[in-house]
């Protein structure tokens, strides 16, 4: 399933095209044109079976032929995974289909993502600060990451890092640590503490049981929750 | 009563402010006060409980949670006799929990106007009452040991006639001779001067009914757009502010070198029973001070602005470093002076050099150059802006700061309460401040789909976001958004109620205390007794932490 050794998804070759499609019956001729006519978007068996107006034994008999000359293949769409997808191989799946260039086969791709995520965090952890274009370029020139990312990917990317609290969008200033960036420029600086992977500082009231206690609505000073018989602050106080 | 909860059904109007706005009645004087939150309620009471006991723990309740109330009213409410009422308000009136005034309220047809007494629960002043530690802190690191037992002699009796003072001082040191007495004097004026002491506010002022001046702008406001909106003034806070004595008199002593020469005086008025009568009229409305008497007390004003901002330097350092507090704390001493209220929302501007004289007056900032601190000023003026800089001026953002620990304490909940991806969604949504879709919400933290939903609902349930429905045709989509002004009032409820909890479970663990050291602390005991000993510890430890946090989200 990775991306990370391998072509990209936005590398895939794509599949060469001979003479199979030649050597097709009717049937399967009629069934290619119209799974062929939704070009990236593919379609559903079902859908399918209307508009070639073909028994559903012929279809089912007609895709299994299909698929073994490789003129099309099966795909998973995004909106409904437990539906049947067909698409010609010469087309890959549009971003309605696959979900975009963060799914692979129908799954998000949590390794790659998370990777990617990585990557980028340790590149402006080592720079302090840095501009979305400085992170592509290192990104893309970073020797074992076999993957060419755009830009706007990485700004995705660094999106869920500052909604992490690993990094911050801030905007240069032009001095000290921002001497090297154009005034004004839109940046990410890296959040000292906190963040990936490390849990945020905890407040007062989340360091003790009540603060993030599921029963707190039902404990009462002399209730059957309540303080003295607290099972939570039992444990708290257990040292 | 604020039960500030998001409303769970989107349709429905979240409950609104105030009724005065629309009053049809300009004349009449709106009796809006603090809202203060189910929980701050009960925790109020329980501090007044543990300090002065249940019948005055009972007036108070009724006060916090009727209002401001004339004394047949609290006798009627709480079914007490009107003398033992009457005493408690005396016992809260000492310890400055509370604040009687005369009202003045438009009579009948042709009738005069009606001037009633109220009485009036201080809510912040019962809360300061669990913080009277870190106030002699604070005094402790700025002035000698004298000016602490003067502090704790304070908060001790609440307020006190400087003979009191004296009196209290002449018994219990040695210094009998007047070279003592001068000396006591000598260190009240300090306190006075550093206003951490300050003249009683007056007995019972008079809240008059807003002239037509004051009141006519209100209606033109009305008659032209019901958008103007303006915050009301609370009742609480026209009448702390009417009782305020002028800004001259509330820190003035004046040093007597004839001091301690004239006991007489003093001796009548020395004992306990004899202090509350000094502090309220014998007579009928229980409220006037003897103007001859001059009493004091602590001026828990000056010490929440203090404590305001050593949290502040705190952040300050937390989020950037030492030099940053150290530069930081410069700029708070060099403005200090010029604050007025404590939610202050920023310091005056401060140039670049009275930054610098004041940096080099402290021991770490004296290796520092002005270039040095200016690129210090440069770190603390961008992202997350602590001070703006305005025409080469700088001037702290008091209100920027205390909203990001606000943040900061909110978030760390919900990492602790739903976990990472949830962090991440609500971090999301609290800094976009819009309704977003869950589809939406999913592709930008990549989290499939279903978990978001599951992740969200649960945040939505446990009162984290607010939520409403989109029918478009069949297809129904679920709108999410953090709404931080309603939650933030939450979470303070939330604290008090995990602080209440905290004391009573420190009541708890002192009973079992007292068992074992009725039983013997050796043996088998002891390991017991030890025990216990670091679990209040802890205890009180956290419950002083939760009240600086109860400090960001209610007094700054």
């Amino acid at each position: 399933m990775s991306r990370l050794q391998g072509p990209s998804s936005l590398k895939r070759k794509r599949p060469e095209l001979n003479s199979p499609a030649q050597s097709l019956t009717e049937h399967e001729r009629i069934l290619y044109d119209v799974i062929r006519s939704k070009q990236d978007i593919g379609i559903w068996t079902r859908d399918m079976k209307k508009e070639a107006k073909l028994p559903d034994n012929v279809v089912n008999k007609s895709l299994k032929a299909l698929q073994v000359k490789n003129l099309i293949k099966e795909v998973v769409n995004i909106q409904n995974k437990g539906r049947k997808h067909f698409m010609a191989t010469e087309f890959e799946p549009s971003k309605e289909i696959s979900g975009g260039a963060w799914y692979l086969e129908g799954s998000l791709d949590t390794e790659f993502i998370e990777s990617l995520r990585q990557l980028c965090k340790r590149q402006i952890e080592k720079k302090v600060v840095a501009t979305l274009e400085e992170v592509t370029d290192l990104i893309n020139s970073y020797p074992a990451f076999n993957v060419d990312v755009t830009k706007q990917q990485i700004e995705e990317i660094l999106r869920t890092l500052i909604w992490d609290n690993a990094i911050m969008e801030v905007k240069s200033n032009g001095m000290g640590e921002f001497a090297s960036i154009p005034f004004g420029k839109v940046c990410y600086r890296y959040v000292s503490k906190g963040g990936l992977g490390g849990e945020p500082r905890a407040g007062a009231l989340a360091t003790i049981p009540c603060g993030v206690c599921p029963r707190i609505s039902h404990c009462t000073p002399d209730g059957v929750i309540s303080p003295k018989t607290c099972v939570y602050y039992q444990k708290w106080l257990d040292f | 009563m604020a039960q500030l909860h998001v409303p769970k059904n989107p349709t429905q109007p979240s409950s609104s402010v105030s009724h005065s706005l629309h009053s049809q009645k300009p004349k009449k004087q709106a009796l809006t006060t603090a809202m203060v939150s189910q929980y701050g309620i009960k925790y109020a009471v329980h501090i007044i409980t543990n300090h002065f006991g249940p019948l005055v723990a009972k007036v108070c309740d009724c006060l916090l949670k009727k209002g401001p109330l004339p004394l047949r009213e609290i006798v009627r409410y709480t079914e007490l006799s009107e003398t033992l009422v009457r005493n408690c308000l005396l016992v809260l009136i000492q310890h400055n929990c509370l604040q009687p005034f005369l009202l003045e309220e438009e009579g009948g047809f042709g009738e005069v106007n009606k001037v009633s007494s109220l009485y009036m629960v201080l809510f912040d002043n019962v809360l300061h009452r669990v913080r009277f530690s870190k106030f002699m802190a604070i005094v402790s690191q700025e002035f000698n040991k004298l000016c602490v037992d003067l502090i704790e002699t304070l908060l001790q009796h609440g307020r006190l006639s400087s003979e009191q003072i004296f009196d209290g001082f002449r018994d219990s040191t040695e210094g009998s001779s007047s070279g003592g007495m001068e000396a006591l004097q000598e260190n009240i004026h300090k306190l006075v001067m550093a206003r951490y002491v300050e003249r009683c506010p007056i007995s019972e002022p008079f809240l008059a009914l807003p002239s037509e001046e004051e009141a006519a702008p209100a209606r033109r406001r009305g008659a032209k757009s019901a958008k103007v909106f303006l915050e009301p003034e609370t009742l609480e806070q026209r009448v702390l502010a009417a009782a305020v004595p002028p800004e001259g008199m509330r820190f003035s002593f004046e040093l007597n070198p004839e001091i301690g020469a004239d006991r007489e005086k003093a001796e009548n008025s020395s004992t306990g029973d004899k202090r509350k009568h000094d502090a309220l009229e014998s007579g009928t409305d229980g409220g006037f001070v003897d103007k001859q008497v001059v009493l004091w007390r602590v001026n828990c004003e000056e010490f929440t602005r203090r404590l305001r901002h050593k949290i502040c330097i705190e952040i300050v350092r937390t989020r950037l470093d030492d030099e940053a507090a150290t530069v930081f704390t410069a700029m708070l001493n060099a403005s200090r002076s010029e604050e007025k209220k404590i939610k202050t929302a920023s310091s005056v501007p401060l140039s670049e050099n009275s930054i610098y004289a004041e940096v080099i007056k402290s021991e770490k900032g004296r290796n520092m150059t002005l270039d040095y601190v200016i690129s210090v000023l440069v770190g603390l003026s961008s992202s997350p802006p602590f001070v703006r800089v305005i025409d080469n001026s700088y001037s702290i953002d008091y209100k920027h700061i205390i909203e990001v620990a606000q943040t900061d304490e909110v978030e760390s909940i919900v990492y602790k309460k739903y976990g990472k991806d949830a962090y991440r969604m609500f971090r999301l949504l609290s800094k976009t401040g819009r309704f977003l879709e869950t589809d939406k919400i999913s592709d930008s933290i990549f989290v499939e789909k279903k978990e978001t939903a599951n992740m969200l609902s649960k945040m939505w349930q446990g009162d984290y976001l607010q939520m409403e429905k989109l029918v478009a045709g069949p297809t129904q989509f679920l709108l999410w958004k953090v709404n931080m002004i309603n939650l933030r009032e939450r979470v303070l409820d939330d604290m008090f109620h995990a602080s209440l909890n905290l004391s009573l479970r420190v009541a708890y663990e002192l009973e079992q205390q007292k068992e074992i050291l009725h039983l013997g602390v050796d043996g088998p005991m002891k390991e017991k007794y030890e025990k216990l000993k670091k679990v209040r510890f802890l205890l009180e430890s956290s419950r002083m932490k939760l009240d600086d946090a109860i400090m960001i989200f209610h007094d700054f």
